[in-house]
């Protein structure tokens, strides 16, 4: 899986758009600049050869550097991926309890104005794009009401000393809790509106898998042993119907990095998508290439997660 | 059941008469329609109401240009030929521009109507390209086979894993490289993002398609391999695909209006909704809104329109979705036969009177019990007057074929029913009437007075749970008293009782096998000691050894504890081995009953032999089975159920029902051919008489 998605990566980016250098510096510089960047680039080795040296890099940990950055893709990787993670961690809370909550009872209550109700509502918060519920988020709860802060990650003075980069996290150890409080405000904004639109497609996955294990034949079984309603929702249909939702949530926080890009960039939020946007705007294929590497690793990562959780919470795939 | 709606019904189901063409595409149309018939009402009204926004949107992208003043990338008026005037920026909404105008001084309005089919277009190509390349993908992946669907499986996968925006952003970035940006390669990025779900699809039916039969078949037949599996490929995907479909429409209106807001979308001044949110953002802390609320709301609503359809379209073709039971006209109150229906009358008298072996008082007395059940067809009754005692310690068989009630007279003691069932009558247990008492009385007695065991053990344990957790669970809820040490003893003894280790008691489910698990099943539905235990086949799916062994264990429970036990089956075997009375159903309806031996050696009712004439036995002389099939139950025929399949039918047998008479000490039959059916047996009608097996039915 790993090497696959690189190789992907790879062909995307290296072998289609034929010489990055030119692309990037173009008219800026000479052709003995071009040259010699490529020359450090590797650029005129075999296309094999390229390949060999990206994997082996990707794999070790080096992600090549930018050509309009002095930064290596690792700094700027460690600089800017905290803060997207805290957003999407944040994004990825608010989209499960909205998901669990509202599919949970529609499902449950099937076919009731609540399900009818429950149901719309998760597929327009999947079909507001982010940047405009965001964008009318901050018109009205940091314009009109100034009850939040409408952009950044922490007021100016308020930055907590960095630590893990995960400002929450920071502040907490630092014991700074004005840095907290500014940290929880500036974040508000951002895991809602992203959280909204993933919770959107969580409710629709909880209301149908609440559905179906609610008339699967051990909650039949189940009644017919006398228990309790409120058991037999809960420990039956409830419970059977998150392990499917677990299983799935890998691709979910997929979509979630996706949104992230175009949440950080309505909330101006230095994480590492708005870094990878900015790069593309620059033409820069190393960085874009370095950054795209580290998502994939991500992905990858998550999806090995995703089944430690499922071991865990499903006795049916314990080792 | 209200006569109606099957005649309303009828005509639909006729197909069409030859020769006349109007007829043909009425039924063709209802053809269509049938799914959406059976789908709920909310799914329909979802899907209408999301293609009534959808054809607005078209109407809008296509006919607006034409309609509306404004070009979206016009930014100034010819006033008099030649003159122009611009139009000027951020101006609010008007009557001149109803949606006002952004600061590059065009018009809203008219540049959400270009967006429109900017968005259509891009969709519709985008779509495409996904469906092109998935569909062709995954013919050559399924079809070929080895390292190539290896690879190409793991690369899509890949893909799919990838989050969609970022791929699609990267696309557009390395398509920029070799073409000039444009609606191509903006769709072309969009699409990129789908193209694994058709993939997907697409090899899974092939593969599947590959190993069928028929097109081994269709092969040695001479059909060219290709054309047989693209035509059976096509039919199977054209069910999924649509979904797909206009869910990926949807989606692909959001992810190029995102590449448009980030800026790699179709280049400006193209009208674009999601590049308009963008050039937004700096408007709205000055209080001008229309410039970011319009193409947002179009946005919203044309993907929440093409969402609905497609999920409206996802409820009607996957059944699991449907809601049965939902759908269809109501069931009516009143029963609709003249016979009685309560305990204590003329039925119940009879029921009583019936009496079996045993004598005192019965563990379970039922008395015109009715089941019911909506469906989109009309309501039936599946089960329809059915009266009969259990005494404890007695083991009564209930056969019949399939779909003539069973399972629904045994789930309807615990008045177990699924949405849209409903239960009449009386059912007495311990002295109370499951029928009318509250929800909590009946959970108190469920389990605890009447256990149930069903037919397929495997998917009756909560996965989640450790069989321990079962019983402890079932036991305090009966009996709080009780402690979680005390419950858990409980559960070794009864676990043990089965022959199952008692150390097995903390595993899953999943650890355990299916003969196990129904013994565990059992052991659990006798851990409180019911009076009466309905066991709805519970060996069918099982081997004969564990079949012997669970037989075996109901003996002992019948013997040693005095538990009743209503066995459900197909196997009359079964039932000679191990049942003391036997009850035969026929449509709903109980033809005959009475001791097992009886019922074997002098059968009364023709269906009764006819079912026994169709067993296999020691004495089996010739195998007779019963000609045509069981009457439907949502219009069953009047009078005498088996009529139309019964060899003995006489003329006044469709006149009414015939009512259960004693045919022999404890035997009673409802037919015409004995005495006390309800109408004089006529001069000279003999009834069949012995073992069928020999005699012949
Ligand atoms: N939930 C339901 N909704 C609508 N109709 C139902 C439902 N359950 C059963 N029926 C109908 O009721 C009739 C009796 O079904 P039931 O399952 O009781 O038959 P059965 O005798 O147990 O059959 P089998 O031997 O195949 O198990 C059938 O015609 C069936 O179509
Ligand atoms: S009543 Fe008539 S039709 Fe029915 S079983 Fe008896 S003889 Fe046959
Ligand atoms: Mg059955």
């Amino acid at each position: 899986m790993v090497l696959i998605l690189l190789t992907l990566v790879f062909l995307l980016l290296r072998a289609v758009p034929g010489d990055p250098v030119t692309a990037t510096l173009g008219g800026r510089a000479t052709p003995a600049q071009i040259e010699a960047a490529q020359e450090a680039m590797g650029l005129n080795d075999p296309l094999i050869v390229q390949y060999l040296q990206y994997m082996g890099g990707a794999l070790t940990g080096d992600f090549g550097n930018p050509v309009t950055d002095p930064r290596g893709v690792v700094e700027i990787v460690a600089e800017t991926a905290p803060a997207t993670m805290e957003l999407a961690l944040a994004g990825m809370l608010v989209a499960v309890t909205v998901g669990i909550l509202v599919g949970g009872l529609a499902g449950r209550l099937r076919d009731t104005p609540f399900d009818i109700g429950g149901r719309l509502f998760g597929i327009i918060a999947y079909a507001a794009p982010v940047f405009w519920t965001g964008l009318l988020a901050q018109l009205f709860f940091a314009v009109k009401l100034g009850w939040l802060p409408s952009s950044g990650r922490a007021g100016g003075f308020d930055q907590p000393e960095w630590i893990t980069g995960f400002y929450v996290l920071d502040s907490l150890l630092t014991g700074d809790m004005a840095a907290l409080q500014s940290t929880i405000e500036h974040l508000i904004l951002p895991a809602i509106t992203l959280g909204l639109l993933v919770g959107g497609i969580f409710i629709r996955l909880v209301r149908v898998n609440m559905m179906q294990t609610l008339r699967s034949d051990y909650v039949e079984a189940a009644r017919a042993r006398g228990l309790r309603e409120r058991n037999v929702l809960y420990r039956y249909g409830f419970k059977t119907a998150l392990i499917p939702i677990v299983t799935i949530m890998g691709l979910q926080f997929a979509l979630l990095l996706g949104n992230a890009v175009l949440t950080e960039r309505t909330f101006n939020w230095p994480g590492l998508a708005q870094a990878l946007v900015d790069f593309i705007g620059q033409r820069d294929y190393a960085a874009v290439q370095g950054i795209v590497t580290f998502i994939a690793l991500v992905i990858v990562g998550v999806s090995l997660i995703i089944d430690i959780i499922t071991g865990l919470v499903d006795p049916r795939v314990r080792y | 059941m209200s006569t109606e709606n099957v005649d309303a019904a009828g005509p639909v189901r006729r197909g069409p008469a030859p020769g006349e063409p109007r007829t043909g595409l009425r039924a063709r149309l209802s053809h269509a329609w049938q799914p959406f018939r059976r789908a709920s009402r909310v799914s329909r009204v979802l899907i209408f109401s999301g293609l009534g926004i959808v054809v607005f949107f078209l109407f809008a992208a296509f006919l607006g240009p034409l309609l509306y003043e404004y070009d979206g990338t016009q930014y100034r008026v010819e006033v008099a030929p030649g003159q122009f005037e611009p139009i000027r920026a951020l101006q609010p909404p008007s009557g001149e521009h109803p949606l006002g105008t952004t600061r590059d001084q065009f018009d809203v309005l008219g540049r959400i109507i270009d967006g429109a089919s900017l968005a259509f277009a891009v969709m519709a190509l985008a779509v495409s390209i996904a469906m092109i390349l998935g569909v062709t993908l995954g013919l050559l992946s399924g079809y070929r086979g080895g390292p190539i669907d290896r690879a190409l499986v793991t690369a899509m996968d890949a893909v799919y894993a990838f989050p969609a925006l970022v791929l699609a952003i990267i696309t557009a970035f390395a398509l920029s490289a070799i073409i000039s940006p444009g609606v191509i390669p903006a769709a072309a990025a969009v699409g990129v993002v789908y193209i694994p779900q058709y993939f997907r699809v697409v090899r899974n039916h092939t593969l599947s398609v590959k190993q069928e039969p028929f097109v081994e078949a269709a092969r040695s037949m001479g059909a060219k391999e290709r054309t047989v599996l693209g035509r059976y490929v096509f039919f199977n995907v054209v069910q999924t695909v649509p979904v797909i479909l206009t869910l990926n429409a949807a989606d692909s209106i959001l992810v190029l209006a995102s590449l448009g807001f980030l800026g790699y979308g179709v280049p400006p001044p193209t009208a674009e909704w999601g590049y308009d949110i963008s050039r937004a953002i700096t408007d709205v802390p000055a209080g001008v809104w229309w410039t970011a609320l319009w193409p947002g709301l179009a946005i919203v609503i044309l993907v929440t329109a093409l969402t609905l359809v497609g999920e409206g379209l996802n409820d009607v073709i996957n059944p699991l979705l449907r809601s049965r039971g939902k759908t269809g006209p109501k069931i009516e109150p009143a029963p609709r036969e003249d016979t009685p229906a309560d305990g204590g009358t003329a039925a119940g008298a009879a029921g009583a009177a019936d009496a079996g072996q045993q004598s005192g008082r019965p563990s379970v007395a039922v008395r015109g019990l009715r089941v019911g059940y909506r469906t989109p067809d009309g309501p039936l009754w599946a089960v329809d007057d059915v009266s009969f005692d259990i005494y404890p310690g007695e083991s009564l068989g209930l056969v019949g074929e399939s779909g003539c009630g069973k399972s629904s007279l045994g789930r309807a003691l615990m008045r177990l029913m699924p949405p849209g069932g409903v239960v009449r009558g009386r059912v007495e247990v311990a002295g109370e009437d499951m029928v009318g008492i509250s929800e909590s009385r009946l959970r108190n007695k469920r389990g605890q007075d009447l256990g149930l065991v069903f037919q397929e053990p495997m998917t009756r344990l909560n996965p989640l749970m450790k069989i321990s957790d079962h019983f402890i669970e079932m036991i305090r809820t009966h009996k709080p008293k009780v402690s979680r040490a005390e419950a858990l003893e409980i559960a070794r003894t009864a676990l043990s009782q089965m022959g199952i280790p008692p150390t097995r008691v903390e595993s899953y489910p999943h650890e355990f096998s299916g003969g196990m698990r129904q013994r565990a099943m059992i052991a659990l539905s006798i851990a409180l000691e019911p009076k009466v235990i309905v066991a709805d086949e519970p060996t069918t799916s099982l081997d004969v050894i564990v079949e012997s062994q669970i037989l075996d264990i109901f003996g002992r429970l019948r013997s040693e504890e005095q538990i009743g036990l209503l066995l459900v089956t197909h196997n009359l075997g079964l039932v000679a081995e191990t049942c003391d009375r036997v009850a035969v159903m026929y449509a709903g309806k109980i033809v005959e009953i009475g001791p097992v031996d009886q019922i074997f050696n002098d059968p009364k009712h023709p269906y009764t032999r006819g079912l026994l004439a169709s067993t296999i036995s020691l004495e089996t002389t010739e195998l007779h089975s019963i000609e045509g099939y069981p009457p439907s139950l949502i219009d069953p025929p009047p009078g005498c159920r088996f009529a139309p399949r019964c060899p003995y039918v006489m003329d006044h047998c469709t006149d009414a029902v015939p009512q259960l008479a004693e045919t022999n000490p404890e035997q009673r039959a409802a037919c015409y051919l004995y005495p006390g059916a309800g109408a004089p047996v006529p001069e000279g009608v003999r009834a069949p008489e012995g073992n069928p097996q020999e005699t012949g039915v």
